[in-house]
């Protein structure tokens, strides 16, 4: 049983077509990336698979539960990290990291080391005993990261982990999830518009461009496929524009 | 714990540690009213207290002294005697002297009275300063009690003098003994006492009502969009967690904060209006006007309902906003015109009011609580039942409303442009 089947996912926003029909798999255990432009429909895909809204068409199943009829069940095994997101201006980091892993714990004992985990995950240190609103961005995303990996969940959905951050805190953002990943077996689907960020992490990736899933593979596949040197290259060659032909 | 009472308690935990809020329902409350009050009251015990006057004796007869002697010994009446030469001399003293009336009792004083005349003494009200403050407006008062113990002494002196054993029979020859007749009861207290009790009664309460109705609505909107405002609305609906469970324990927590809030303001507002002398140590139950247990459970209950009702409606609202800004705005212009027709019942019962009007006050949840609370005191249980019964089916209407709303991904989506673009 794969990790994650999407068979032809739509999703209309009123006019607006998102999604038109997109398909993949994603094995348990892997790493597995969205790459695609500025509204491309990644988040909204991941949205859908975190069972924040209803397809308008075709199906999605974690690890085969249905994320429409099967809802609380596909959240007690996912954990999402949303594209842009907060956490609890009046709580402390710590106190932050305390309310989830309570949400999640089935008793005092795994709460404990769900919390041990997140802030070993945050890296925040002392700084933890301060209140969210004094964090900057940087410092919010990896106490968001660390909740979302302290559960550890069947499957980590993240929505652009890295985007808008420095390089000092991108960098450390995508070693926590590689070395998570690589310690402890959890699936991961996360969408990127930074080829390089999905090269760095990703086991296999499909592309995807204005709704539409142009192609899926390892980023070697992808390399050999398009005759590229990187992930950009592909991108750029798989969706028709012609980068750098000027000869 | 269960994730309800986790849930609640985080709830609680942001709001308590919300300055702004803190402000607005603790301390304003608890500090300001209070501190409001005490202004008033120093104010007004300047302004009632004792009677303080300087006189100037000019007079050379027996009744200039006897006049003296008599508001010396008056209650309530402090004198200050003035030597001077003449009425210039006696106002410069007076001024110095920090009084606010002087007296001036003229040479032919004794003479008048002796004669049968009317007799005269000048009053003059002493301005320091051009500033018109509160000691200075109520100048006029004093001089008017003056002349009431003024005149009170002189009528007692020729009474006196015609040989009346007992010059209080002639001076006040019908004294009332006020009462008043309240459910079928005679009660031994002046019936603007009653009155003034019934009045702050049916004042406190509809205030109360309304400051916790729009208190406790503001803070559950907010909740909601601040989730949406701090991005955290996302993450939260992915949680393990039941989505009625979310809004039971927001409604839970707003509703807890909000029993805080009402208790400070009541605290508050009693502290406020006990030291401006409406309170008149006279309780309900001295009126005879018992509130039996039943009854103040029927009450809570509507109280309760009316609650429920305005949180859950505040929360649908916010659902539409995109930050606590607007969601405030949205909640106000909604809530505030249904709170208001409510005010009407402080001035008269709902049984008073033509049946097209009393049915349209019935028709808005917010009037309840104040009816309830005639209700409660006429002891009508059968009306109390049908407001809770109307508001358990718009309660939970609205509850319905806000757990479907939450189920779906229209609490992400809903949006309306309040004017702005997001
Ligand atoms: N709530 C929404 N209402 C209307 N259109 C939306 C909404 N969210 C996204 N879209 C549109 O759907 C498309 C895909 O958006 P999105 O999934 O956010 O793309 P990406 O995450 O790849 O940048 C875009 O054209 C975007 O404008
Ligand atoms: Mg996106």
């Amino acid at each position: 049983m794969p990790a994650v089947k999407v068979e032809n996912l739509e999703k209309d926003y009123g006019k607006v077509k998102a999604l038109k029909g997109i398909s993949f798999e994603i094995n348990e255990g892997e790493i597995f990336g969205l790459i695609g432009p500025n509204g491309a429909g990644k988040s909204t895909t991941l949205k859908i698979l975190s069972t924040l809204l209803a397809p308008t068409g075709g199906r999605a199943e974690i690890f085969g539960h249905d994320v429409v009829k099967e809802a609380p069940r596909i959240r007690e095994l996912i954990s999402y990290l949303p594209e842009e997101a907060g956490a609890y201006k009046n709580l402390t980091g710590r106190e932050y990291l305390e309310f989830m892993a309570k949400l999640y714990a089935k008793n005092e004992r795994d709460a404990t080391k769900m919390i041990k985990l997140g802030v070993k995950l945050s890296g925040l240190r002392d700084r933890l005993d301060d209140k969210v609103s004094t964090y900057s961005k940087g410092m919010t995303r990896k106490l968001l990261l660390a909740r979302a990996l302290m559960v550890k969940p069947k499957l980590a959905i993240l929505d652009e982990p890295a985007s808008g951050l420095d390089i000092i805190n991108a960098y450390t953002i995508r070693k926590t999830i590689r070395e998570f990943a690589r310690n402890e077996g959890v699936t991961f689907l996360l969408s990127s518009h930074n080829m390089l960020e999905v090269e760095f992490l990703c086991h296999r990736v499909a592309l995807i461009d204005s709704g539409r899933i142009i192609d899926i593979g390892t980023p070697r596949e992808l390399k050999e496929r398009y005759d590229a040197e990187n992930l950009e290259e592909v991108f750029m060659r798989a969706v028709g524009a012609g980068g750098g032909h000027y000869e | 714990m269960s994730d309800f009472w986790i849930m609640a308690k985080k709830e609680m935990k942001n709001l308590i540690r919300d300055k702004k809020l803190l402000f607005g329902l603790i301390i304003v409350p608890l500090v300001l009213y209070p501190a409001m009050g005490k202004l008033m009251q120093v104010g007004l015990e300047k302004a009632q207290g004792e009677t303080h006057v300087a006189i100037a004796n000019f007079d050379d007869g027996e009744y200039g002294m006897v006049l003296v002697k008599t508001l010396q010994n008056a209650p309530n009446v402090t004198v200050t005697l003035i030597n001077a030469s003449s009425v210039e001399k006696a106002l410069e003293s007076a001024a110095k002297k920090n009084q606010n009336v002087l007296v001036v009792i003229p040479r032919n004083f004794s003479e008048s009275i002796r004669e049968n005349k009317p007799a005269t003494v000048e009053l003059y009200g002493i301005f320091r300063s051009t500033s018109t403050g509160m000691k200075e407006s109520v100048s006029e008062g004093r001089i008017n009690a003056v002349i009431a113990v003024l005149s009170e002494q002189i009528a007692r002196i020729k009474i006196q003098k015609l040989g009346v054993t007992s010059p209080d029979a002639l001076l006040h020859p019908v004294r009332a003994e006020s009462m008043s007749y309240l459910k079928n009861k005679i009660i031994p207290i002046s019936p603007s006492v009653v009155s003034g009790v019934l009045a702050s009664q049916s004042i406190t309460l509809p205030i109360i009502v309304f400051l916790m109705v729009t208190i406790t609505a503001q803070m559950a909107a907010g909740a909601i969009a601040a989730e949406k405002e701090n991005k955290t609305l996302e993450t939260l609906l992915t949680l393990p967690v039941k989505r009625t469970t979310i809004v039971a324990s927001k409604i839970t927590g707003t509703a807890l904060m909000g029993l805080i809030a009402a208790l400070a303001y009541m605290i508050g507002m009693r502290s406020y209006l006990g030291s401006l002398g409406v309170q008149s140590g006279i309780s309900l139950s001295d009126l005879g006007l018992q509130i039996t247990p039943e009854g103040m459970v029927l009450f809570a209950l509507v109280i309760f309902l009316t609650i429920i009702f305005s949180l859950s409606l505040a929360m649908i609202l916010a659902i539409f906003a995109q930050d606590v800004q607007s969601a405030n705005t949205v909640v106000s212009s909604v809530i505030l015109p249904l709170a208001f027709p409510a005010f009407i019942l402080m001035y008269t019962g709902l049984g008073e009011l033509p049946v097209e009007i009393r049915y349209a006050l019935l028709a808005d949840p917010f009037t309840h609580p104040i009816a309830a609370y005639q209700y409660m005191f006429s002891g009508n249980y059968t009306g109390m039942l049908t407001s809770i019964a109307y508001l358990a089916v718009l309660a939970a209407l609205t509850l319905y409303t806000t757990a479907r709303i939450f189920s779906t991904e229209k609490v992400l989506t809903a949006k309306i442009g309040w004017g702005r673009k997001s």
